[in-house]
């Protein structure tokens, strides 16, 4: 599903120039479910943000479902992300003004969905996220877990291919972030392939393979299973 | 999609009260001023917009080519007879004059009511009614006017004056003396145009209210109420008319060949008359686009207030912006949305700028005297600019804001790292707070210079004493009127605080000016100028402070004996010293005279115009108002005491009365109306 090939990501500030991407190969196959680990700065986000299509290369080749993508337009990026594509955040990020309901919505409407169907799929991820009870809440009204949970729901409400998890447990306590994880894990057991980057062992272990990266490069592969 | 972006925008607002609040603030106090400006500036736009073919319609107005030009909108009285006669080029023509402050009463009524009709009696010809669409409700226009001593009122005065419409058989009388019957009765006259009588009599009875006008010899005699209006036949251009006026002065001047020269006729077209301040036009245009243009300026700055204060609300929704872009929104999608956020203020704005335009409509109304309103429904115009002003404001403040935010880079915008560089145009947004100041700068500095120019206007000197000067009219003065003055002056003198007593036709500076030929000495012809005449008695000066340069005063006289001259009078003539005047003959409108005195110039109309050559003299039939000097401590008891002796005096007429300088500022009236609106 996603065969990376020698890609670079060099940010140039006034005074410094930093690899943050140092000519990495990847291979991610349908179905898995991978965790990224590796020391601070040493490029996982970065790397996260590329599978993501938030952000481009500055050279190398990135084939995602078979297309070379490296080098689409932000449009062609916005489109492929919405329908392939869903992201968990360490911070959550949910829109402070919708509701829950509402932010699982977002995606759907921004792929176009019916209203009607709209409601139906969002009520069924509120469901499988056991949150339908707080649908009409804001996301402060919630506890961490809680409205990492509607993150999840949300980035899973459009059926994506792949789930790119930046930390996701990073903000949470231990019984929050297994939970969050037994979430992920069922998912990728429906068939949902799962890029995540973690600084835990422990949730490392909830993936088939982990991959520790240095200096923007991969080093080492762990296969578990 | 749509809802989404309402919605959000509507608890945007909610959670940001107070930069909502600003926002909508700014926005409609601006926008209302826009509004009312918008109705004010269309108002004056649309006047005598209603008349058909008015294309072809035109007044017909007069250039005094001395030195140099004068205007004035009327012709002479037997002009429109000898262009219905002499040409071919209009349809239709119609001589108009309008009698103003004429006295109706009404004489079938028991106690003898009376009026005084501000706008005036209109004495037109037939005609007047094909070429200005004024449609009667009752009789035909056809004949309404064609025979003599009849009328034609509007429905406003019917109801005033007999408590009914049906007033068709009905007899006013016109200055005491006149007798007309109504004939028909007139829609109510628009607000929306110039021709303001609402009182028209029939122009086979001229001879009853003016003899000066009713005379078909009296070429050299152009008054400024005097009209002619005509409908050009389509195809014919005003050039090729006014080619042919060469031949008719020829023929009517053939024996002065001063005025000859002199004169110059022109067509001023409908469209003009309302605008044009050299033919007395009320609303000139340059104001009206100035306050047209300061109407935008208030929109923009407003606009502009708007984007900064927005785009420094931008920090604030980057988060957002990363989200929905992460989520698959477009640059568009997100451009629009805030776009909706923006029309959702500016909507609300709109709809607080028409309450405070409605709030606000009443000073306008006072401070223009007009009766301007403002409905949604039925106005197009109104609804389209709104409409209009809508889109721009929304487009203007709402883009640029929303092309940044919309241009923030995801991952950034998530990880809270934007800052002020990232808002882009920091640099734009510095350049429009300077654009703002530059236009408060602007109309501040406006408003000073006008403000300065109406102080100096206020105090500056005329060349004669306007303070503490009231003004009564004097009804009557043919010979029967004679004693009644006499009696008016005795007794007005008598009044403690009253100093100076003088009758006149006008005081020294007057919108009301009479100009004549004049002959100097033995000189041949008659000069190239006109002099700009004004009935007085002896003590006239006394009473406006007038200064003599040279000679003695008038002395007491009924009728013409002597002139008294000004110095530009002297200067018209080319001499160089007041002396050389003095005893020497003029002959000013056939009359022959000598000169004993020369006043310091004073200014005749504001101090905006030229000082006139003027001539000064007696003749008590002219004498239309009283002018009494009296020191102002005794005002208010002096006044009641004056308005007592008059009614005693002329128990048949309406009482009156005006302060000079009230009379004065009238003329500065527009510069007033432009400094309160800043
Ligand atoms: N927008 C940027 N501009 C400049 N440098 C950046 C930017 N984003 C990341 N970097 C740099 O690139 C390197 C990789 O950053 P990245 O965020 O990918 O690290 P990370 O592995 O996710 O670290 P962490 O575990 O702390 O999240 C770092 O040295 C970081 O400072
Ligand atoms: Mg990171």
């Amino acid at each position: 599903m996603i065969n990376i090939k020698d890609l670079e990501k060099i940010y140039r500030t006034e005074e410094v120039e930093t690899i943050a991407l140092n000519k990495l190969t990847l291979e991610v196959k349908e179905g898995e479910f991978v965790a990224i680990m590796g020391p601070s700065g040493c490029g996982k986000s970065t790397l996260l943000n590329i599978l993501g299509l938030l952000d481009d290369p500055d050279s190398g080749s990135f084939i995602f479902n078979n297309i070379e993508v490296a080098h689409f337009n932000e449009r062609k990026r916005a489109d492929l992300r919405k329908h392939n594509i869903g992201f968990v955040f360490q911070s959550f990020n949910l829109i402070d003004e919708l509701t829950v309901f509402e932010n699982v919505e977002l995606p759907l409407i921004y792929t176009g969905v019916k209203a009607a169907e709209r409601k139906k799929k969002v009520e069924e991820v509120l469901d499988k996220v056991q949150i339908m009870h707080r649908r009409n809440h804001y996301p402060q009204q919630l506890s961490g877990g809680q409205q990492q949970r509607v993150a999840v729901a949300r980035a899973v409400v459009n059926n994506p291919k792949l789930i790119l998890a930046d930390e996701p447990t990073g903000n949470l306590d231990s019984s929050n972030g297994n939970e969050v994880m037994q979430l992920l894990t069922e998912l990728n057991e429906q068939g949902t392939t799962i890029v995540m980057v973690t600084h835990s062992e422990h949730d490392a272990r909830y993936s088939h393979r982990i991959i520790r990266m240095l200096d923007g490069q991969t080093v080492t592969q762990n296969i578990l299973i | 999609m749509i809802k989404n972006y309402i919605k959000i925008a509507w608890r945007n607002l909610k959670r940001n009260k107070a930069y909502a609040m600003i926002n909508i603030t700014g926005l409609s106090l601006s926008m209302a001023c826009g509004l009312l400006i918008f109705t004010l500036v269309s108002y004056h736009f649309s006047f005598d917009d209603f008349h058909p073919g008015r294309d072809r319609i035109y007044r017909i107005v007069t250039e005094i080519h001395n030195e140099n030009i004068s205007h004035t909108p009327g012709v002479p009285p037997p002009f429109a007879k000898a262009f219905r006669r002499d040409f071919t080029f209009a349809d239709k023509t119609a001589r108009a004059v309008t009698f103003g402050n004429e006295l109706i009463s009404i004489p079938s009524s028991p106690d003898n009511k009376k009026f005084v009709e501000e706008s005036g009696v209109a004495c037109v010809e037939p005609d007047f009614f094909d070429i200005f669409n004024f449609p009667l409700v009752q009789g035909d226009k056809k004949t309404a006017l064609s025979a003599a001593q009849s009328a034609l009122v509007t429905e406003h005065i019917a109801k005033k004056y007999f408590g009914t419409v049906n007033a068709i058989g009905k007899v006013i009388r016109v200055d005491n003396k006149t007798d007309f019957t109504i004939t028909g009765i007139l829609q109510d006259i628009p607000l929306n145009t110039d021709r303001k009588s609402e009182i028209y009599v029939s122009d086979l009875s001229m001879k009853d209210l003016s003899e000066q006008v009713a005379n078909d010899n009296a070429w050299g005699d152009i008054s400024s109420e005097t009209h002619c209006f005509i409908r050009l036949k389509p195809g014919i251009g005003p050039a090729t008319v006014e080619a042919a006026f060469d031949g008719m002065k020829k023929k009517y001047y053939a024996n002065r060949p001063g005025s000859q020269k002199a004169l110059v006729f022109k067509l001023q077209p409908l469209s003009d008359v309302h605008f044009n301040p050299d033919y007395n036009g009320y609303a000139d245009k340059k104001y009206l686009w100035a306050l047209a243009l300061i109407g935008v300026f208030l929109i923009v700055t407003a606009c502009v207030n708007f984007i900064n204060l927005a785009t420094a609300q931008a920090i604030n929704r980057s988060r957002e912006v990363g989200i929905r872009k992460v989520l698959g929104s477009l640059r568009s999608q997100l451009f629009w949305q805030f776009i909706v956020e923006t029309a959702l203020i500016t909507l609300f704005a709109l709809v607080v700028a028409f309450g405070l335009a409605q709030l606000g409509l009443p000073f306008i109304n006072s401070l223009f005297k007009t009766e301007l309103t403002l409905h949604l429904l039925g106005n197009q115009l109104l609804l389209l600019c709104m409409l209009l002003v809508f889109l721009f404001v929304v487009f203007l403040s709402g883009s640029y804001p929303g092309l940044v935010l919309s241009g923030f880079q995801p991952v950034l915008a998530l990880k809270g790292k934007l800052s002020q560089k990232n808002l882009g145009g920091f640099s734009l947004r510095r350049l429009l707070v300077v654009a703002q100041f530059a236009i408060s700068q602007i109309l501040i500095i406006g408003t000073i210079v006008i403000a300065s120019q109406m102080h100096y206007s206020k105090t500056s000197d005329l060349g004669f004493r306007k303070d503490g000067i009231v003004l009564l009219p004097v009804p009557i003065s043919d010979s029967a009127g004679r004693t009644r003055m006499e009696t008016l002056r005795n007794r007005l003198a008598s009044v403690s605080g009253v100093e100076n007593v003088s009758f006149c036709s006008q005081a020294p500076a007057s919108d009301a000016n009479n100009k004549m030929d004049i002959t100097f000495g033995n000189r041949p012809k008659p000069e190239l100028w006109s002099v700009n005449i004004k009935c007085s008695d002896q003590d006239y000066l006394k009473v406006f402070n007038l200064k003599l340069a040279a000679g003695r005063n008038l002395s007491r006289s009924d009728t013409l004996r002597e002139f008294l001259v000004n110095e530009t009078f002297v200067k018209k003539l080319n001499l160089s010293s007041p002396e050389e005047v003095i005893n020497k003959t003029a002959t000013i409108n056939g009359k022959k005279a000598l000169i004993v005195g020369v006043v310091r110039d004073f200014y005749n109309y504001s101090f905006r115009d030229e000082v006139d050559p003027v001539a000064l003299f007696s003749s008590y039939p002219q004498y239309q108002q009283c002018a009494i000097q009296c020191s102002l401590l005794h005002a208010k008891p002096a006044l009641a005491s004056f308005e007592k002796i008059w009614n005693e005096t002329y128990p048949e007429y309406v009482y009156s009365f005006q302060f000079l300088d009230q009379a004065i500022a009238r003329f500065y009236e527009l510069d007033d109306i432009m400094l309160q609106l800043i």
